[in-house]
């Protein structure tokens, strides 16, 4: 298992429904948060929680398509499985394109249930694992100097010592004493592996 | 202008001929000084010298008073006055004999005649005056009378002839003695046949008894109004007319009475049959109409929960995946090695009510579409609301806003058919809900329920929708209008049938804050009680 406790949040305002969800996942040594609402789950909501939603798109006040959409404005990658009813296809499309996970229909069988929640946690697990590495890449390009993230820049862009020397009109021997301490920041070796770790956290360099 | 003259008879006619008088003797010198006396009285007088002449003065000109002349040729006064008293048009007249006989076999053999009073000659002219006065007008104060008499009987008779109603006059004993024509075409008979017959006998012979037998006879008709002198009314009686034929028949019967004494009894009656046939065809027509009534409000009702489908669908998954759910949680705690027999015994408890709960859900389907609809009965409600708006909450799952029912104290339990105001309220919480998901509202839908005051209570469906067009007030209760793209236009029609059938009113109204409030009434159980007891007595 990870190292972070993952937890299946239940969003269902039938209070049923929701106790007998509760219990089962519970029997299936799950940990287990429920909510009658959604304005109860976004009210609750952070950054920090790891695991899925399993969540009942239909319901009084705000429905799950809505909390769905709040929570991407709130950049959640918590994964999120729809419960759906008879006939609510076109609804499950809808969450589908907006980036759920799964929809299950009810009454649903409990091992397909338990099924797509396992795979709901596994790609959070991804998820969040990737975006540890992430924070992780720009929590090191920050300790840069501006000077070390310029030459970074070129380095990635693929330009000799000797070339970034003339340009930014320095000796060619005070580039490598900055190439090697980023090397050193950003705990590489290789050339390679340096741009493939910025290629993977530019999104956020340039969103911020 | 006086001849004694043989032409026989002559008239001389006085200027105002108030009476006329006959004056009668073979003697002229006798018949000039009776004409003297009379004349310029005001009389109209004739004269005649003979008896056969006066029967035939007598005949033409019915004179009121007769002087006549007892000793005669031929015909003498007697027998003038006997041929008289004979004939009905001379009868009336009033014969004052006139004669020298002064004796008293005389007087008595004419008053024996007919005669009304009597002269003696030689007469006191004051005398003739005073006798003629006294008996022309108390002749003509009789024919007066007579004549009254004989129009009154014959406008009686051209009403009795005139009435389409059968009258009969009863004697005690049932015998019929009277008979209007109208009487005679119903029961198919002269009057002849019928007067002097028994109408017991004549038009009870099938009621199976003849009056005779103890304990039946107060049930035939008209009986007790002979027997006891009290009043009787009834419709669609049996009676049997003398060819055999039998007819419906309504009468009434009265008691002819004189004094305290019972005579009989008059009955008015006329024959049903085709009335009654007509009454039955208008009971068969509505009858249809309501069964057909009842068949589209089911349809309706099937209607209204295609459209709620995916609704109830969601209302019985909910249970059903929540029993699942807990089916599989017991079986793991069955599974593990030490069963946790309390969690299993709730999880088991929990299940059960989550069976009861998907079982109401049907239950309320099954009573909703029940056929046909129950009828009429004393309904709470504020309880009626409450279901209507579990079943409507059905809808609010998919419509948003919800729906608030508010029930002022007091409201009384109304008379009506449950489940057909079920129908027609749920039918407008639906209208209201979709008009406030079209408005992209929120606000919730109210439903109230007051008392009006006269016996009637009021419930309110308002809604902050889209509001009515502005031809609704002419349109809206039409079939197949509909502001909907996709409505039929069959629900408020319905409802207005639904409603109307209960003995209330639908309409709507435009409330200030906008959206639509439609309101319908019904009647209180209190206010409908009296005629539903009349009923039961009846029964």
């Amino acid at each position: 298992m990870s190292d972070i406790q993952q937890t299946v949040y239940v969003v269902e305002d039938d209070e049923a429904v929701r106790d007998s969800l509760e219990l089962l996942l519970k029997s299936d040594g799950k940990t287990v948060a429920t909510f009658d609402n959604a304005n109860a789950f976004l009210k609750d909501y952070s950054e920090d929680m790891a695991g899925c939603i399993v969540l009942d798109i239909r319901m009084p006040g705000m429905d799950g398509l809505e909390l769905q959409k709040r929570l991407n404005e709130r950049h959640s990658i918590l994964p999120i499985i729809f419960v759906t009813g008879h006939g609510d296809v076109p609804m499950a499309v809808d969450a589908m394109k907006e980036g759920a996970v799964d929809f299950i229909q009810k009454p649903y069988r409990e091992e397909a249930l338990l099924e797509k929640i396992e795979v709901a946690l596994s790609e959070d697990r991804e998820q969040r694992k990737t975006l540890g590495e992430q924070k992780e890449i720009l929590k090191r390009i920050k300790t840069l100097t501006p000077r070390e993230a310029e030459i970074m820049d070129r380095m990635i862009a693929g330009q000799a010592n000797k070339v970034i020397a003339i340009e930014l009109e320095i000796s060619q021997r005070t580039v490598e004493i900055h190439r090697s301490r980023v090397m050193h920041k950003m705990g590489t070796h290789s050339l390679a592996h340096l741009v493939r770790m910025v290629l993977s956290v530019k999104d956020r360099i340039d969103a911020s | 202008m006086y001849s004694t003259g043989c032409e026989s008879m002559s008239e001389q006619v006085c200027a105002s001929a108030d009476a006329t008088v006959l004056l009668v003797d073979d003697n002229p010198q006798n018949l000039k000084v009776l004409y003297e006396t009379l004349k310029d009285k005001g009389y109209r007088l004739l004269i005649a010298n003979d008896g056969k002449k006066a029967l035939t003065l007598a005949r033409r000109d019915r004179p009121e008073v007769i002087l006549l002349d007892i000793m005669m040729p031929e015909l003498d006064g007697y027998q003038v006055c006997q041929q008289l008293k004979a004939n009905p048009e001379t009868a009336d007249s009033a014969v004052v004999f006139l004669s020298a006989l002064d004796d008293v076999e005389a007087k008595v053999k004419g008053f024996s005649l007919g005669g009304a009073d009597y002269i003696s000659k030689p007469f006191q002219a004051a005398e003739v005056i005073a006798r003629v006065k006294t008996h022309a007008s108390v002749v003509r104060l009789e024919r007066q009378l007579q004549q009254r008499n004989r129009q009154l009987e014959s406008d009686q008779s051209r009403i009795l002839n005139a009435i389409s109603e059968g009258i009969y006059g009863l004697d005690a004993s049932g015998d019929i003695i009277f008979a209007n024509p109208a009487a005679e075409a119903i029961v198919r008979s002269s009057g002849d046949e019928l007067i002097g017959s028994n109408f017991f006998l004549t038009h009870c012979r099938d009621w199976g008894c003849q009056g005779d037998e103890p304990g039946s006879e107060s049930e035939l008709p008209v009986q007790a109004t002979c027997r006891l002198g009290t009043s009787e009314h009834r419709r669609g009686v049996t009676m049997t007319r003398p060819d055999g034929s039998v007819f419906s028949a309504e009468y009434r019967s009265s008691p002819k009475l004189e004094g305290d004494e019972l005579l009989g009894a008059v009955v008015v009656f006329r024959d049903i049959t085709e009335e009654l046939e007509r009454e039955a065809e208008l009971k068969a027509a509505q009858d249809m109409v309501e069964e057909q009534r009842e068949q589209l409000a089911h349809a309706s009702r099937l209607s209204t929960l295609g459209e709620m489908a995916a609704g109830f669908a969601h209302e019985v998954n909910q249970p059903l995946t929540a029993i699942t759910n807990y089916a599989r949680v017991a079986m793991r705690l069955i599974d593990n090695d030490e069963v946790d027999l309390t969690l299993l015994r709730e999880t088991l408890v929990k299940t059960e009510a989550q069976s009861h709960r998907a079982s109401e859900v049907i239950r309320r389907i099954r009573q909703f579409v029940k056929k046909p609809a129950s009828g009429k009965e004393v309904v709470p409600v504020a309880a009626l609301l409450e279901d209507t708006r579990q079943f409507a909450e059905v809808d609010v799952r998919h419509n948003g806003g919800g729906v608030n029912v508010l029930v002022e104290d007091g409201v009384e339990d109304v008379m009506a058919d449950p489940v057909q105001v079920q129908q027609v309220t749920l039918n407008l919480i639906r209208n209201a809900l979709e008009a406030t998901r079209a408005a992209g509202s929120s606000e919730p839908v109210n439903v109230t329920a007051v008392r009006t005051g006269n016996g009637f209570v009021r419930i309110d469906v308002t809604d902050r929708g889209t509001g009515l067009p502005e031809d609704a007030e002419s349109k809206l209760f039409l079939p197949f209008y509909t502001t909907k793209p996709e409505g039929m236009g069959i629900g408020l029609p319905m409802c207005q049938s639904l409603i109307k059938s209960q003995g209330g009113e639908i309409g709507f109204e435009r409330p200030e804050q906008g959206g639509a409030r439609f309101y319908f009434t019904l009647p209180e159980s209190s206010a409908a009680e009296p005629d539903a007891l009349r009923h039961q007595a009846a029964e």
